[in-house]
């Protein structure tokens, strides 16, 4: 006790002072309680679901290891395992290339003063803001089969044949990919469009005295400049695409079949409509393990002075 | 000379993949508008009458006066609402904290508070479904509002944190040398000067309410307290292509209130979402 009162009476003045009074868990409190009973607490009892054979309509609950035996051993969970990869792998691929194509163009729009360069981002944010449930029902009216749906209208107009967007199982994850690269564009664009105006114009202006081209300047510089603001990107949405849920569950629910049934999807129908509870918490520490062990592999790829 | 060739050739395919993505971005809210203005008889036409020959605001009014649907909108404006405010209240004396007062590992604490961002609602809705039955607390509009706010508030805490960083910190130090205390400092200088942030905040945790699906979903099942998003899903569930302009017009206003609270702040939201986003 004594060391210390005399180190901080060793101490200037105004830190002693900043000592004295600075109590950051005061501060902290309410939103350590709020993680603590809405996120931590939960997830420690999903763990502990899993070790259980508790479904939502019984009372009580015996500690087994065979939920999570049969949950891994459920015949349909390889297709949605692989549903699930595609509709992530293509979702993030279709943003990512997407999100960095219009930065590009909005950038070298407001550097060439074309007309529409801010139209076309505020474009895009609209669709970002219209919320999943919405989304799915405006594309399922676009996706109709008829004659007269949104799309199939204009396939008849200039004489092609309609597409069963929405019950053709061999067509309908596609719909669903162009359906969630719609709305999830604009937020890959708004980080790569921060990322692009923050690279020193003195490379482009070094590039071109080399005699680099547009697309060797695009390659050599532009591309590495961005690599830790894409890592970053691509760690987000891969998030938030394994987490999507009201966008499916009101354009297909799954369907035709389980052609769309995405885990997130899967769990929820596990615990809510079969009310296994202890499967849905398997499947979910599953999603769990999924995100993270992704962002760890992307986090590897990031350039070391970022990673701090 | 060749240079001025080459950048014009580019303008062009500037502007042609400008006007390719205009239209994909804007075709599906284009086509909601279209459907929504069209009669009975003209839905079946398809994008021949894109612009119907008898337009007609009937949808509108008929959504608009049916009290399940004003109970819709009110209820997802006051959980939305609310829920921002409580978001607030439990964000910015963290983000204060994290700002302004020396801490062993913050950034330790700053990445652990991001990494919530990674589990799904779902993953916490499971047992938290049962707590909240076994409480009494479905079927209400506290309990959903709480889970609102810790859906909320790591992403508020962070951009406010990146806020009032920028901040200069002399300005605490000579509020305290004339006397304040730490909660002086806080109320007095840091939340004024924090206005704008404080007002991006809202307005994306506004907008994250009003689109919120799940949560309602599933802890609430009585119609007359259901928010636009869960109440839309439901009334989309009971519809048929007969009745596709009436949900087209029902769509449309659950879209539209989100898109103009955008639109007010666009600047500032997207200031605060790359902060955050290229700094995380």
């Amino acid at each position: 006790m004594s060391t210390v009162a005399s180190v901080a009476s060793a101490m200037p003045a105004r830190a002693a002072r900043e000592r004295s009074d600075a109590r950051p868990a005061l501060w902290l409190l309410p939103l350590i309680l709020v993680l603590g009973l809405f996120y931590l607490y939960p997830v420690i009892d999903v763990f502990r679901y899993a070790f259980t054979d508790i479904t939502l309509l019984g009372k009580g609950e015996t500690y087994t290891l065979a939920s999570i035996a049969k949950t891994f051993a459920r015949p349909e969970l390889p297709q949605i395992l692989w549903v699930t990869f595609v509709f992530t792998g293509a979702s993030v691929l279709g943003q990512q290339v997407l999100g960095l194509a219009v930065a590009l163009v909005v950038v070298r729009g407001e550097s060439r003063r074309l007309f529409g360069a801010t139209l076309l981002r505020t474009t895009a944010l609209i669709a970002w803001v219209v919320p999943g449930v919405a989304g799915g029902i405006v594309w399922k009216m676009l996706f109709n089969g008829a004659p007269f749906g949104g799309l199939n209208s204009i396939l008849r107009l200039i004489g092609l044949a309609p597409i069963q967007w929405l019950s053709d199982p061999d067509t309908v994850m596609w719909s669903v990919v162009i359906a969630n690269v719609w709305r999830g564009t604009a937020f890959s664009m708004v980080v790569m469009y921060a990322a692009l105006k923050a690279i020193d114009p003195v490379l482009y202006e070094a590039a071109s005295v080399d005699g680099a081209n547009p697309w060797q300047r695009f390659v050599h510089v532009t591309l590495p400049q961005l690599r830790a603001a894409i890592m970053v990107n691509l760690i987000l949405i891969t998030i938030q695409t394994l987490n999507t849920f009201d966008a499916v569950i009101s354009l297909t629910n799954g369907g035709p079949g389980r052609a769309t049934e995405i885990l997130s999807l899967y769990t929820f129908n596990t615990v809510f409509r079969n009310y296994d509870l202890a499967a849905g918490a398997v499947l979910s520490i599953l999603m769990l393990v999924i995100s993270m062990g992704l962002a760890l592999i992307y986090a590897k790829f990031l350039p070391r002075e970022s990673r701090s | 000379m060749r240079s001025a060739t080459q950048a014009r050739i580019g303008d062009a395919f500037s502007y042609l993949f400008m006007a390719v993505m205009m239209l994909f971005f804007t075709w599906p809210l284009i086509w909601l508008l279209s459907l929504a203005l069209r009669s009975r008889k003209e839905i079946y036409l398809g994008v021949a009458r894109l612009i119907p020959h008898e337009p007609t605001l009937a949808n509108f009014s008929a959504i608009l006066s049916s009290s399940q649907f004003a109970a819709y909108l009110y209820n997802a404006l006051k959980l939305s609402t609310l829920s921002a405010i409580g978001c607030l209240i439990v964000a910015l004396p963290a983000a204060y904290a994290f700002s302004r007062f020396p801490m062993k590992g913050k950034g330790g604490w700053m990445m652990g508070l991001l990494s919530f961002q990674m589990i799904s609602p779902l993953v916490i809705m499971i047992p938290l479904y049962r707590y909240m039955a076994s409480i009494h607390m479905t079927e209400s509009h506290i309990g959903v509002t709480m889970v609102y706010i810790a859906l909320a508030v790591p992403t508020a805490t962070w951009i406010l944190k990146g806020f009032i960083d920028g901040i200069p910190a002399s300005l605490d130090e000579a509020a305290m040398i004339d006397g304040c205390n730490r909660f002086g400092v806080f109320w007095r200088i840091i939340l004024p000067l924090s206005k704008p942030g404080i007002a991006s905040v809202f307005i994306i945790t506004v907008i994250a309410g009003w689109s919120q699906f799940l949560v309602p979903f599933l802890l609430i099942t009585k119609d007359a307290l259901m928010p636009i998003g869960v109440g839309i899903f439901q009334y989309a569930g009971t519809q048929n292509d007969s009745s596709l302009q009436v949900l087209a017009a029902a769509c449309l206003v659950s879209v539209v209130p989100a898109i103009i609270a955008f639109l007010s702040l666009q600047r500032l939201i997207l200031g605060a979402m790359t902060a955050g986003a290229v700094k995380g």
